[in-house]
C-alpha cells in the first residue's frame, strides 16, 4: 500500500515479520510489540533496524525499555473511531520522547489525515484508491486553534506575535 | 459578543468546503455510511426517524440579533418555517436537505456560526448561564471562558474521536443556571487567596440511564492553567472511556469506577506533564477575548415608570410577566428579559422565522442587539431597561410570545420524543402540551409557583427527567408508550438525582397524574413553600399514596 509523509520525513522501507517468522540478519525488521517484549535483545542482534507494531489501544509503556533503540513505531488503527491511536502517538513522541518515526497503519480514513499529522505521526499507510483524498485532506486546514507536536502554532498564540511585531 | 478574526473565519470556512466535499464523496459512495456517520456527526447532521436533523451551535448561548435574523432565514428556506432551540443553548433544524447543508453551513458561516462538534463522540457546545454577563450574581463572565473552550476544543487533533459526547458547562456565579453538576465537566468561576480569577473543577457528571453528579477534582485551578487542565482531563478518559459498550463509555462510569480520587490524582500527573507545554492561550489573548465581552455602558435609570405601573395594573399577565420573566440586572433600572417559547399547548423550545426575526428587531430596539439561548428551551434579552418593558411587552404578546410562566409549571423542557427521534420510546412533545394547556390559567399558573417539568422520551435523558422536580421518563411497556414519573431532581447548584415514584402510566391518564402529584403539593406545601422543598420536606410517602393507593 502507498505511504504518505506526514511530517516531511520520508518514509522508512520495513520488512514485516510475523510473529512466528525468523528475522533476516540486518533487515529492516517491523515486528510485533508482543514479540518485542518477549524477545527484544535477540531482535536488535539480529535486524539491522526494527520497528514495533502496536495496537492503538495498547499500552504504551510497553515499548518503554525500547524507545531509545526503535527506528519506527507503527499504531494499528482497529476502527478509525477508536481515538487512542492519537493519545498513543503523543505518549511516544511527547512523554517519551521519541525521535524515530510513527507511522499510522490500519483503519484511518483521509478526514484524519491533519489530526494524524498534528498528533505526531510522520508517515500513514492508504489504500491506492484514497491516496488523493488523503492529500486534499492534508492541506485542507492552514490555520488550527490548538500547538501540536509537529510544529503547528495555535492562532491564540499567533494573533500576539503578530500584535508583538506591530508594536517593535 | 465575540466577533471572528481571519483565524475563525479561515478555519470555519475551510470546514464548509471539507463537509461540502464530505457530502460530494458520499452522493458518489467514495465513503462508506459508516465512515461518513462520525464526519456528518461531527458537524450537527444526524439521521432521525423521518429525516436528517441539523444541530447548529449557539456557543454558550450567545447570539447578536443578525445572527438569530440569519437562523430565521435558515428555517424559512431550508425548513418548514421554524427552529427548536434545545436545552444545550443550541437550535435544531428537523427537515433539512443533506444536499443543501454545506450551503446552511456557508449561510452559518458568513454569520460567523456554524455547526461543528454539535453532535458526535467530540467535545460539544460549551454551555453556560444564560444571563452571563447582566446578571449581578457572576463574578466575571464565563463566556470568556466558553469562547477560549470553543476555539481550543474545536478540531482538536487528539480528542475527536472520543469514547463518547463530553460535554462542558460554566458558570461564574453561584447560582447555577448552567445544570454544571451535570456535565462531564463542570467548571464554576473563583476568586483565589489573591483575588486571582479561576475556577472549581467537576467531573463525572451526566444523565442517561446512570445518573450521576459531578464530583469535584480540584477546588481552585488558576486561570492560566484552565487547557492545559482540561487537555489532561481528556486524555485521562480518552485513554480509558469505555469504548466497547455505549451505555458506559460516558466519563461519569471511568470516575465511577476508579473513584474520584484516583481520578484526580491521574489528571494532576498528566497535568504535571503538559502545564508547562504551550496549550493554554497566553494572557494577551485572554485579554483579548475579554474584551469583546465589556459590559455595554448601560445609564443607571430608574426602576419604576409610570407606563409599565399603567400597564401592570389593567393587564393581568403582563403583571405576572413582570414579576416572572424578569431578572434582576448588574445596572439599576435593567432587567434580563426571559421570552417563553412555551405557549400553551405549543411545542416548548420552537420559535417561528417570523418569530426569530421579530426577537432579533427587539433585541436591536431594547436589548444592545443581544439574545441568548437558556438551557431551558426559552430566549432572553439580557439588557433590557425597565422603562421599554411596557412597549417590549406589547410587541411580544402580540406574536404570541408574551407568556408568563418562565420558571413555572408550564415552563417545561422536553426533548423531541418519539416525534422525531430515532431513540425514542414515547412521545414527550404532546405530553408537555397537554400539561401546558392544562396549566394554562395564569392563576392557577401562580398559585403552583416555581415547579420544573423535564420530560425525556427515553432514557437517554435529553430532556433533563432526571434534573426535574417533576421528571417524566418515557418508557416502553411491551410496545406501548408508558412514563414514569420522578420527584425531587435539581439541576442547581443544589443537585440532586429524581427519584422514580413507582410503575408508569398510560399516555391517556399520565397528565392527570401529574395533576394528582400538583395536588397534593399544594395540600402539603407550608405557607410560600416551593414544589422542590416541599418534596425534600415530606419525602415521596404521600404521593405516593395519592397516585398508587386508590388503585
Ligand atoms: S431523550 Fe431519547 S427520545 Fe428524547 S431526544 Fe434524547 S434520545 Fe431522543
Amino acid at each position: 500500500m502507498p505511504l504518505l509523509s506526514l511530517s516531511g520525513i520520508h518514509p522508512t522501507d520495513w520488512v514485516e515479520f510475523a510473529d512466528d517468522q525468523p528475522v533476516d540478519e540486518g533487515a529492516y525488521a517491523a515486528v510485533s510489540a508482543a514479540r518485542l517484549a518477549e524477545d527484544g535483545d535477540t531482535l536488535f542482534a539480529a535486524a539491522g533496524q526494527v520497528a514495533a507494531i502496536i495496537d492503538g489501544d495498547a499500552d504504551g509503556d510497553v515499548l518503554a525499555p525500547y524507545i531509545d533503540r526503535l527506528a519506527a513505531i507503527w499504531i494499528n488503527f482497529k476502527a478509525f473511531n477508536d481515538g487512542r491511536g492519537f493519545s498513543l502517538a503523543l505518549r511516544f513522541k511527547r512523554d517519551m520522547g521519541f525521535k524515530g518515526e510513527v507511522r499510522a497503519i490500519g483503519k484511518v480514513i483521509p478526514d484524519q489525515a491533519q489530526f494524524l499529522a498534528r498528533s505526531g505521526f510522520d508517515s500513514v499507510e492508504v489504500a491506492e484508491e484514497r491516496v488523493a483524498a488523503f492529500e486534499t485532506a492534508l492541506s485542507r486546514y492552514t490555520s488550527f486553534y490548538q500547538c501540536t507536536i509537529n510544529g503547528d502554532m495555535s492562532v491564540a498564540h499567533r494573533r500576539h506575535m503578530r500584535a508583538d511585531k506591530g508594536a517593535a | 459578543m465575540y466577533k471572528y478574526d481571519e483565524y475563525d473565519h479561515e478555519i470555519v470556512g475551510a470546514r464548509v468546503a471539507e463537509f461540502r466535499d464530505q457530502v460530494n464523496r458520499r452522493l458518489k459512495g467514495e465513503l462508506t455510511e459508516e465512515e461518513f456517520r462520525p464526519l456528518r456527526l461531527m458537524n450537527g447532521l444526524y439521521l432521525q426517524l423521518h429525516a436528517y436533523m441539523l444541530r447548529v451551535a449557539i456557543p454558550y448561548g450567545t447570539l447578536s440579533s443578525d445572527q438569530l435574523r440569519r437562523l430565521a432565514r435558515i428555517a424559512r428556506v431550508y425548513d418548514k418555517g421554524y427552529g427548536h432551540f434545545t436545552t444545550r443553548q443550541n437550535i435544531q433544524y428537523n427537515w433539512p436537505k443533506l444536499v443543501e447543508t454545506p450551503d446552511i453551513l456557508q449561510e452559518l458561516a458568513d454569520v460567523e456560526m456554524h455547526a461543528i462538534q454539535t453532535s458526535g463522540n467530540c467535545i460539544r457546545n460549551v454551555t453556560t448561564d444564560q444571563f452571563a454577563g447582566a446578571t449581578a450574581e457572576e463574578i466575571d463572565d464565563p463566556r470568556i471562558y466558553g469562547e477560549i473552550i470553543r476555539q481550543w476544543s474545536s478540531l482538536h487533533p487528539e480528542f475527536s474521536f472520543l469514547p463518547r459526547k463530553f460535554k462542558i458547562a460554566i458558570t461564574g456565579a453561584e447560582k447555577d443556571r448552567a445544570a454544571v453538576k451535570w456535565h462531564d465537566i463542570g467548571l464554576v468561576m473563583k476568586r483565589g487567596p489573591e483575588g486571582e480569577p479561576g475556577f472549581e473543577v467537576l467531573v463525572g457528571g451526566g444523565m442517561g440511564r446512570t445518573p450521576v453528579i459531578a464530583k469535584t477534582i480540584r477546588d481552585f485551578l488558576p486561570e492560566p492553567y484552565l487547557l492545559s487542565y482540561l487537555e489532561a482531563i481528556l486524555r485521562v478518559y480518552n485513554e480509558q472511556g469505555n469504548r466497547d459498550n455505549k451505555y458506559k463509555a460516558r466519563i461519569k462510569i471511568l470516575v465511577d469506577a476508579i473513584g474520584a480520587d484516583e481520578f484526580a490524582r491521574q489528571t494532576e500527573a498528566e497535568w504535571e506533564k503538559m502545564k508547562d507545554q504551550p496549550i493554554d492561550v497566553p494572557a494577551e489573548e485572554i485579554a483579548r477575548i475579554r474584551s469583546y465581552f465589556a459590559p455595554p455602558a448601560l445609564p443607571v435609570l430608574d426602576a419604576q415608570d409610570d407606563a409599565v405601573d399603567a400597564l401592570a395594573a389593567k393587564n393581568v399577565m403582563f403583571k405576572a410577566w413582570l414579576k416572572n420573566n424578569t431578572h434582576p440586572h448588574k445596572v439599576p433600572g435593567h432587567v434580563a428579559v426571559t421570552i417563553s417559547l412555551k405557549p400553551a399547548g405549543g411545542i416548548p423550545g420552537d420559535a417561528s422565522d417570523s418569530q426569530m426575526e421579530l426577537i432579533a428587531d427587539l433585541a436591536d430596539q431594547y436589548s444592545q442587539g443581544d439574545v441568548r439561548v437558556s438551557h431551558e428551551q426559552n430566549l432572553i434579552l439580557p439588557h433590557v431597561a425597565w422603562r421599554d418593558l411596557a412597549d417590549l411587552w406589547t410587541a411580544l404578546d402580540g406574536a404570541g410570545l408574551g407568556f408568563a410562566n418562565a420558571g413555572l409549571v408550564s415552563d417545561i423542557i422536553a426533548c423531541p420524543g418519539l416525534d422525531y427521534c430515532s431513540l425514542a420510546n414515547a412521545r414527550s412533545i404532546p405530553l408537555a402540551q397537554e400539561l401546558s394547556n392544562r396549566f394554562a390559567d395564569l392563576t392557577r399558573l401562580e398559585d403552583v409557583g416555581p415547579l420544573k417539568i423535564k420530560i425525556s422520551g427515553c432514557i437517554n435523558s435529553c430532556g433533563h427527567h432526571h434534573a426535574g422536580h417533576i421528571g417524566i421518563l418515557g418508557v416502553d411497556r411491551r410496545g406501548v408508550e408508558n412514563y414514569q414519573i420522578l420527584l425531587g431532581g435539581s439541576g442547581e447548584e443544589d443537585a440532586t438525582k429524581a427519584e422514580l415514584l413507582g410503575p408508569g402510566f398510560g399516555a391517556d391518564e399520565i397528565a392527570d397524574k401529574i395533576e394528582q402529584v400538583i395536588a397534593v403539593y399544594l395540600d402539603i406545601r407550608e405557607e410560600d413553600e416551593h414544589f422542590l422543598a416541599a418534596y425534600r420536606r415530606v419525602g415521596p410517602a404521600p404521593f405516593k399514596e395519592a397516585l398508587y393507593a386508590a388503585a
